[in-house]
């Protein structure tokens, strides 16, 4: 399903040119210096094209005839090449002489019969070059180092286009991916049609992590049978066709490539989206809504209000077309991660669905995360979200900027399952909310973000066990709520308030820094100390603020009372519930009176 | 239908692996007819019969989950296993997961909670003796399908995976509203053709309500 999709969305780009998207037989890649011949075949001059839109120049990108695939072996490519093979020169390859044999073999072998006056012109050119020559070209030596190793395109004298653009070599690309095909044709297990299969596949480029030579997802090492079946060898073993495997290859180069705005960066996981709809427009506005949700950070503050509005008209149950006459609630949408694995791409998460079903479970994801008062501006993206669970000085440098290698050090999987529960509406991974407990137990670190993911795991748990007799937590403070784990929560907050203002903001170490790992997971143990040393708090307080003392004390009355008795142990679920319970009571402190004056102040 | 038979089966994991994603592990979404056969062959198989799988009934949503292990890149090859045999002793015929040369880390996309009503029926095959008969076969299958015998454990697709199974007397089974409506599910394996070179086949897999028609394997729909 994957690789038929890529498939059709490689057939869609085509039938609209997409720019950047290579035919069959070719392929984009980065050419930084045109050779010109003339044409008795000497090397003229030298040009350097750079793509200069971009902050840096850099190697341009052309379309090319598919690049063999080199692992090893000495493979020349066709009418372009890096530097080691067209001319035999190269600062790192040790074999470039044998290289350049090979480069010069393949085309007088493939062109020898060719009368055009620019392929004879190049083929004298390569009779006479002899690498040992290089030296002598000021053309070629004035570019120094920045030549070596760079691929190269051939363009002769007087011929407006490139050498491997004419029509000549045109015919003759087409002629050699015919040969390559065999007589024996065998079922597509991509489309399903009779076709010549493929040997091996086209690399995949782009996904960070993987080599950068490119990566395989269908992939079938030769001497190792642990990877194939039946004594089959290569392509055998999954029939896919030459020219699906070249689709899907171009389709997955061409949402991995640089600057391209179909993918997302998380953690180790390249995530790429596409929407199929036949109308441009219509899919450019589903793939924009789409990524702007999935990951808002990236917008300004326009673009923010334009995606909540959008989260609304989906949660009211209103189509789309009122936002924006381009947007199709049934537009699919195909969501793809690959993670790297040196050589190879694994799947990491595969979905597909109407646009309206993914904007429905990004609604409900963020709707899950709400806490009242509001902590963020804008939603949090998911990237931003799995920072949370790890600790904040791996997280941050010391300008309170993110670390570059920050995402690195979020556990993968813990990647793969967060998305893929987010964009299939299914249960959060539970290693989540052990994760978070543990890092706010070792950290102290009870933010906004990591307690609104608490509140998630749980809200959705709950939802999707179908308890109805369980109390669905809520966005802000709730007084009815008693669950032992929600009022130790409270209580810690509570006790924390009489201690702040009692002893002033200036202590060295407070009640939560010392206590609030074994509080929230060993209660009996640590809160019968804790409310007789709030006693010690409250009498201090009394002679400074009588109306806060009694306020607090009656609080904390009201809290006990719920309570049984203190749990000698609370599991996880109760501790996540303990985490939100503490960020309630602390933030209805600062929201307002009005949960204060329900309570009795005498403030 | 006279001689067919319905076992139901169901576990944690399942891992049918989409031929073209088997090196990092991509499984169908579904029970494939080949790891269907294989299962009702754990149970009850002779030479005289051959499974054939008619329905494969989806009960619960599809869903998926992945994995990072560590396994073994090599397979024992068929003539250090010959030699073991002439010297009488297996020493040195194991590879070790730990051994850095042999280790492999590989991904698994696999799918969590299935359970599947398998329907299939057998036909008897130019080797069953005089006194083999379907309604013989029938009752042992069906006997030792009840009584929870198998010759090996039946798997998901992978051996890592157990299946647990019983037999699927009476009723209709129920499957989740998650997979009512009509699901294409793309080319899918149907089985080898191992008199022809293990040849696959395949089948274009359509799911509708959670009910998926197997075509026969010698027919139009199949193609290799």
């Amino acid at each position: 399903m994957i690789l038929s999709a890529l498939n059709n969305y490689y057939q869609r780009l085509m039938a609209r040119q997409v720019d950047g998207v290579a035919p069959f037989g070719y392929s984009q890649e980065k050419i930084s210096f045109v050779l010109l011949l003339s044409k008795k075949g000497e090397l003229v001059d030298v040009w350097k094209i750079l793509d200069t839109t971009g902050k840096r120049p850099e190697a341009r990108l052309l379309c090319v005839p598919q690049p063999e695939k080199r692992t090893s072996g000495v493979k020349s490519n066709f009418l372009w090449d890096k530097t080691s093979y067209a001319l035999g020169v190269s600062s790192t390859s040790k074999r470039a002489s044998e290289e350049h044999l090979a480069f010069k073999l393949l085309h007088k072998e493939a062109l020898s019969d060719v009368k055009d006056p620019s392929v004879v012109a190049f083929l004298k050119f390569l009779d006479a070059w002899n690498p040992a020559d290089y030296e002598k070209y000021d053309r070629l030596t004035r570019f120094g180092d920045e030549l070596m190793d760079s691929n190269v395109v051939f363009r002769v004298d007087g011929e407006f286009c490139y050498l491997h653009e004419s029509s000549v070599a045109q015919k003759i690309i087409t002629q050699r991916h015919r040969e390559e095909e065999q007589d024996s044709k065998s079922l597509c297990l991509v489309t399903g049609e009779e076709d010549s299969i493929a040997r091996l596949h086209p690399v995949v480029k782009g996904v960070n992590g993987a080599q950068s030579s490119g990566a395989n997802i269908v992939s079938f090492n030769r001497e190792n049978p642990a990877f194939s079946s039946y004594g089959k060898v290569q392509g055998d073993n999954a029939p896919v066709s030459i020219n699906a495997a070249f689709g899907y290859t171009t389709a997955l180069n061409h949402l991995l490539r640089k600057g391209s705005r179909q993918r997302l960066q998380l953690g180790n996981t390249s995530v790429v989206f596409w929407a199929e709809s036949s109308s441009t427009a219509n899919a450019e506005a589903a793939e924009g809504l789409f990524s702007g949700l999935l990951d808002p950070s990236a917008t300004d503050d326009s673009e923010a209000d334009k995606l909540r509005s959008a989260l609304e008209v989906v949660a009211k149950g209103r189509p789309m077309r009122e936002l924006d006459p381009e947007l199709e609630d049934d537009t699919r949408v195909c969501v793809l991660g690959l993670a790297p694995n040196a050589s190879r791409l694994s799947v990491r998460f595969w979905e597909s669905g109407s646009l309206h079903s993914f904007v429905e479970r990004l609604a409900q994801h963020y709707r899950d995360l709400e806490l009242q008062p509001l902590p963020w501006k804008r939603e949090p993206s998911v990237g931003w979200l799995l920072l949370q669970t790890i600790p904040p000085h791996e997280r941050f440098d010391n300008n309170k900027n993110i670390k570059k290698n920050a995402h690195e050090k979020v556990k993968p999987n813990l990647t793969g399952e967060m998305i893929r529960a987010v964009l299939t509406g299914g249960r959060y991974p539970q290693s989540l909310l052990a994760n978070l407990i543990m890092r706010m137990r070792a950290d102290g670190d009870i933010s906004p973000l990591r307690v609104a993911l608490c509140k998630a795991v749980l809200v959705r748990d709950a939802r999707i066990a179908n308890k109805l007799k369980e109390k669905e937590i809520p966005m802000s403070l709730d007084i009815e709520n008693v669950e032992p784990g929600y009022l130790l929560g409270r209580l810690f907050a509570v006790l924390e308030n009489a201690q702040e203002k009692a002893l002033g903001g200036s202590v060295n170490s407070t009640i939560r820094d010392r206590y609030y790992g074994s509080a929230s997971a060993t209660p009996a143990i640590v809160f019968p100390v804790l409310v007789r040393n709030a006693q010690h708090h409250l009498s201090r307080l009394r002679k400074d603020n009588r109306g806060a003392a009694k306020n607090l004390a009656k609080q904390i009355n009201e809290i006990v009372d719920k309570l049984p008795s203190f749990p000698k142990s609370l599991r996880i679920e109760a501790q996540g519930r303990f985490a939100i319970g503490y960020y309630h009571q602390n933030k209805a402190r600062y929201v307002g009176q009005e949960s204060s004056i329900e309570e009795g102040v005498e403030l | 239908m006279a001689y067919g038979t319905r076992l139901m089966v169901w576990g944690e994991r399942a891992c049918f692996t989409r031929p073209e994603m088997k090196v990092e592990r991509v499984s169908y979404d579904v029970i494939t007819p080949s790891a269907a056969r294989g299962i009702l062959e754990a149970i009850h198989w002779k030479p005289a019969i051959r499974w054939v799988i008619d329905r494969i009934q989806v009960l619960k949503p599809i869903r998926f989950e992945s994995i990072r292990r560590n396994e073994v890149g090599s397979k024992i090859s068929a003539r250090n296993v010959s030699s073991a045999m002439n010297a009488g002793t297996t020493a040195g015929l194991v590879n070790y997961v730990d051994d850095p040369k042999e280790r492999q880390q590989r991904a698994a996309t696999v799918l969590r909670d299935v359970a599947y009503v398998i329907e299939a029926h057998f036909e008897i095959t130019e080797k069953a003796g005089a006194d083999d008969s379907e309604g013989k076969h029938l009752d042992i299958f069906n006997r030792r399908a009840r009584k929870g015998q198998y010759f090996h454990a039946p798997c998901m697709g992978v051996r890592e995976f157990p299946a647990n199974f019983r037999l699927f007397e009476e009723g209709e089974p129920e499957p989740d509203v998650s997979l009512v409506g009509e699901r294409d599910l793309g080319w899918m394996l149907h089985d080898f053709d191992f008199k022809n070179g293990c040849e696959p086949r395949f089948f274009r897999a359509c799911m509708r309500d959670g009910l998926i028609e197997v075509p026969p394997f010698v027919s139009e729909e199949v193609k290799a």
